[in-house]
């Protein structure tokens, strides 16, 4: 048990008081860099010092206390950015009503979401969390970088701003249709709207009410300045906030949507409304409007060949992120999926097949341009002096389905690394012969305890947390 | 049933020349009694080898090696005993119909109390007190007794803000007789409540999410109108008169960090949106649950923050449920068990004991699973944590959270006759409860009767009951 508990104990430091420290320097040399913003260098060594990257060039020297990995024939990347996931959440959709921009993901973060870890193994180190698609105005998103074994307050991006998830189409309305209803359980209540116009008229409406709040606290504020006496503030109306700030333009818009016909509907609203949306998500048929999405200044980030499982997905073709950046519009491939996201730069490989982007604008669709549809583009997306030290080292070209990554780094920190993974299984699997041997970990001998008696749930609904 | 003894037996006097018959078929108990020759645990000092308590009237009136029995008392033989303050169990929702006390039904009922004039929805009605809906029915109590419990706290098991608990008495008697205390703390859960929640199941919020959400906006508006209320009471001249609300009105003393707030939470990242939630608004925090706790003492212990610890600790299934299949690894098809849940199950028995050393104040909760309470306790002090600690966790230190360490959780003179007889002792196996005093009353423990058995288990709760309903809404084909 003494073995036992020092792991336990050494485990618990390893994901709480250690977060804390820069991690060490750690020089890479000889590595081919696929810098994707200033093209490849051969033979190059990169410096990971103080979080950040330091220094990118050849001979580079070592500073003291640095690790040096020796990466010849080795390929080093940016961190992957997946700008739409629904991972590491214990929530996605607050469906419950039409507009829900009070509720937020950040709320509800689960840190300790065994696919972060795969998805560090894939590269991938930066996500884009989203609220579902179940309803016109739907949460606010978290981004946040992949430190398993952190906090979730830990793997917040830093500095990211703000922004929240907008939904179009089939999915808000199949709410209305087609539900299941079990005998002896709460019958769904229907939920407007039931159609896109009645979607437009949401939007409409959600704004009209965030200008009358906005107005209602500029009044306020222009009365204390007067010096008015004995006033109160207005209720502050966790709904109506988040949509201020659209208005704003601090917090950016995700929007979820299939169609031409509704994202022409979103850019003009948006248009209107004197906002800008920043990405369109899936956004199968952006080929179509390229140019007036362009004209709006909004990205689109979608699947690279993934389509027809329903109605508003079967107009789509494998073309879509070449014509849209063709027509300057800022285009991410993203997963959407748990599994996915560790293979995201498959989905990037496609790009060169279908359209003909370079090596370099394949690598932006899972990097640079998801970190400045995310705000973040000046701290990660590509390997540059003085940005985040998010980066991977691959065995070989990441647009290859022969290429798996070695090691993962998140601010100089690595987080995946292959071999430090098959370390580690003879010691897992000793633990885990040491726990099923414990007492708890038995199957009861049936004399004790009575029926039922052991891993049973907490009974009742007092203790929430499923175990 | 508490009636003092001479007006008892004015009663019976009146009764006799009634109905002389019918008065030798309702005896009155006794109310003066003296536990002789029994070893003591008073929590407010040493154990006494062999002595006596004598109770009178619902209240202890002497304890002690040398304490003579008077000679009016019942007498009881204590010898190979050893007596215990009566174990309070420090949350739970004992006396609520179809709460967690029963065994049947679900947290759903209860949540299905509504305040009138509310301008919130079910589940979301702060203004709710537990001493308006407790209804035990005939048998609430019997296992809790049986496991030596003589008090709870106890509140709706439903809801996010549940409304404030009471500590209650476990007697079989009017609930006017059960309240020691009122008001004790506003109960704050983050599920959408059970048995598929308020609103009929399509209600807001319908998610952890909205949970959040709503708990802040709740909160925030009962800031403004402390401020409105404020206003208007400086000068209402001039001024519109706010509306009354309830809810609002009964989260003043919560935000102004007067009432604790109890926040059920039990995994490391619940804990921690508890107490960030807590910080948020400037509550009083006490966690509820807690099972890994430990593994964030010292963000419990810097909030200052004691948790009621949830001591129903867990152990793998004989079979059936859905952990069946996945115990052995022998079979080709059995997925091994993930190894969060097999440490989960070695730790959650240590927890009590780090949280201790960590500083962080405990008070145990049985979990409802008073078949099992003995030997739960039994592990805590097998898991690290010192066996006085333990017995404090149940006695002394849930009496001084809720405010009542003058008058219960020790053998002391002048305080409630609320005692646990043991015959052996608590803490080692083949300790047996035989009786508890609660206010004087004495309840003996059939022998042949299991709590286990009187307390049959809910079905497992679903484990979807705190995820949104529409989690098949986002985009993946295959979903």
């Amino acid at each position: 048990m003494k073995t036992l508990a020092t792991l336990v104990a050494s485990l618990v430091v390893a994901s709480g008081v250690a977060a804390q420290a820069p991690a060490p320097p750690t020089l890479i040399t000889h590595a081919t860099v696929l810098t994707v913003t200033n093209g490849t260098l051969t033979d190059t060594d990169v410096l990971l010092q103080g979080g950040k990257i330091a220094a990118i060039g050849t001979g580079l020297r070592a500073p003291a206390g640095a690790t040096t990995i020796d990466a010849t024939g080795q390929y080093l990347m940016p961190g992957i950015i997946d700008p739409h996931s629904h991972m590491m959440s214990d929530a996605t959709n607050e469906g419950s009503l039409s507009v829900t921009s009070m509720v937020r993901i950040a709320d509800v973060l689960d840190p300790t979401d065994t696919h972060i870890y795969d998805a560090l193994a894939g590269g991938t180190t930066t996500l884009n969390i989203l609220h579902g698609s179940a309803n016109t105005i739907g949460g606010q998103n978290a981004v946040v970088k992949l430190k398993y074994g952190r906090t979730a307050a830990e793997m917040l991006f830093p500095g990211a701003p703000p922004g929240i998830k907008f939904a179009l189409g089939e999915n808000v309305t199949r709410k209305n249709s087609g539900r299941v209803i079990v005998v002896g359980q709460p019958q769904p209540q229907p939920r407007y709207p039931s159609s896109r116009m009645g979607q437009e008229e949401v939007l409409r409406d959600a704004f009209t009410r965030a200008i009358d709040y906005r107005r209602s606290w500029e009044d306020y504020r222009a009365r204390v300045a007067k010096g008015e006496k004995n006033l109160v503030a207005p209720r502050r109306d966790l709904e109506l906030e988040p949509l201020v700030e659209v208005l704003e333009g601090t917090r950016l818009v995700h929007a979820h949507s299939y169609r031409a016909d509704e994202m022409l509907m979103l850019l003009e609203l948006a248009d209107e409304f004197g906002f800008t949306v920043q990405t369109l998500q899936h956004a199968l048929e952006a080929y179509k409007i390229a140019p007036e999405i362009a004209r709006h200044g909004a990205g689109i980030s979608t699947f690279a060949d993934m389509w027809g499982y329903k109605i508003e997905a079967y107009d789509a073709i494998p073309y879509n992120v070449a014509v849209t950046m063709r027509a300057g519009v800022l285009s991410t491939i993203n997963s959407d999926d748990d599994g996915r996201a560790r293979r995201l730069n498959i989905d990037a490989a496609k790009l060169v097949r279908y359209g003909g982007l370079t090596d370099d604008e394949a690598l932006a669709t899972i990097t640079i341009n998801g970190a400045k549809q995310l705000g973040v583009g000046d701290r990660v997306g590509s390997i540059e002096v003085g940005k985040d030290a998010d980066v991977v080292l691959w065995n070989g070209h990441p647009l290859s389905v022969y290429s798996h990554p070695l090691t993962t780094f998140i601010d100089g920190e690595i987080f995946f690394d292959v071999e430090r993974d098959k370390a580690k299984r003879a010691a897992l699997e000793a633990e885990r012969a040491e726990l099923e041997a414990a007492e708890p970990n038995k199957v009861p001998t049936p004399s004790r305890g009575g029926a039922g008696r052991g891993a049973t749930p907490p009974a009742d609904s007092t203790w929430e947390s499923r175990r | 049933m508490h009636l003092p003894v001479r007006l008892a037996g004015v009663a019976l006097l009146v009764a006799a020349v009634a109905t002389p018959g019918a008065a030798q078929h309702a005896p009155v108990p006794p109310s003066t009694w003296a536990i002789t020759g029994a070893r003591i645990e008073p929590v407010s000092g040493p154990a006494i080898a062999k002595g006596t308590i004598v109770i009178r009237d619902g209240l202890i009136v002497a304890v002690g090696a040398n304490v003579t029995a008077p000679a009016d008392a019942r007498l009881i033989d204590g010898s190979g005993m050893t007596v215990y303050p009566g174990l309070i169990d420090a949350a739970g929702s004992l006396g609520f119909p179809s709460g967690n006390a029963g065994g049947g039904g679900g947290g759903g009922a209860a949540s299905r109390a509504t305040a009138p004039n509310s301008n919130y929805g079910p589940g979301m009605q702060a203004e709710l007190r537990a001493v308006d809906q407790l209804d035990p029915s005939a048998t609430a109590f019997t296992a809790a007794r049986g496991a030596g419990v003589t008090a709870a706290l106890t509140a709706p098991a439903a809801g996010i803000f549940r409304g404030t608990s009471a500590l209650i008495a476990l007697r079989d008697a009017p609930v006017g007789e059960l309240v020691i205390r009122d008001g004790i703390a506003q109960h704050i859960g983050f599920s959408r409540g059970g048995g598929g929640g308020f609103g009929g199941g399509g209600g807001y919020p319908g998610s952890l999410m909205g949970v959040f959400a709503q708990l802040r906006q709740e909160l925030l508006d009962a800031q403004h109108y402390r401020d409105l209320q404020a206003a208007y009471a400086r000068n209402p001249r001039g001024m519109v008169r706010p509306d009354h609300d309830p809810t609002l009105a009964a989260l003043q003393p919560v935000i102004a960090g007067t009432q604790p707030v109890v926040l059920f939470a039990n995994s490391e990242r619940e804990i921690i949106r508890a107490l960030d939630l807590a910080a948020e608004f400037g509550l009083r925090p006490i966690i509820a649950g807690g099972t890994e706790a430990w593994k964030v003492a010292d963000r419990i212990k810097a909030a200052n923050a004691p948790v009621l610890l949830s001591i129903d600790f867990p152990r793998k299934s004989a079979g059936g449920g859905a952990a069946a299949g996945r115990g052995g690894r022998s079979g080709a098809d059995s997925t091994p068990e993930p190894l969060r849940v097999l440490r989960d199950r070695v730790d959650q028995p240590k927890g009590a004991g780090r949280l201790a050393a960590a500083g962080v104040r405990v008070a145990f909760v049985s979990g409802n699973d008073y078949g099992e309470l003995p030997a739960n306790l039994r592990r805590a002090v097998e898991g690290g944590l010192d066996k006085a600690a333990a017995l404090r966790a149940m006695t002394l230190e849930p009496a001084r959270l809720f405010g009542v360490a003058d008058r219960l959780g020790t053998i002391e003179a002048g305080k409630i006759a609320n005692l646990t007889l043991v015959t052996g002792d608590l803490f080692e196996a083949g300790g047996k409860v035989s009786q508890v005093f609660i206010d004087g009353e004495r309840y003996e423990i059939p022998a042949a009767a299991t709590p286990a058995a009187q307390a049959p288990r809910r079905a497992p709760a679903s484990a979807e009951d705190d995820q949104a309903a529409g989690t098949d809404d986002h985009d993946h084909p295959a979903r």
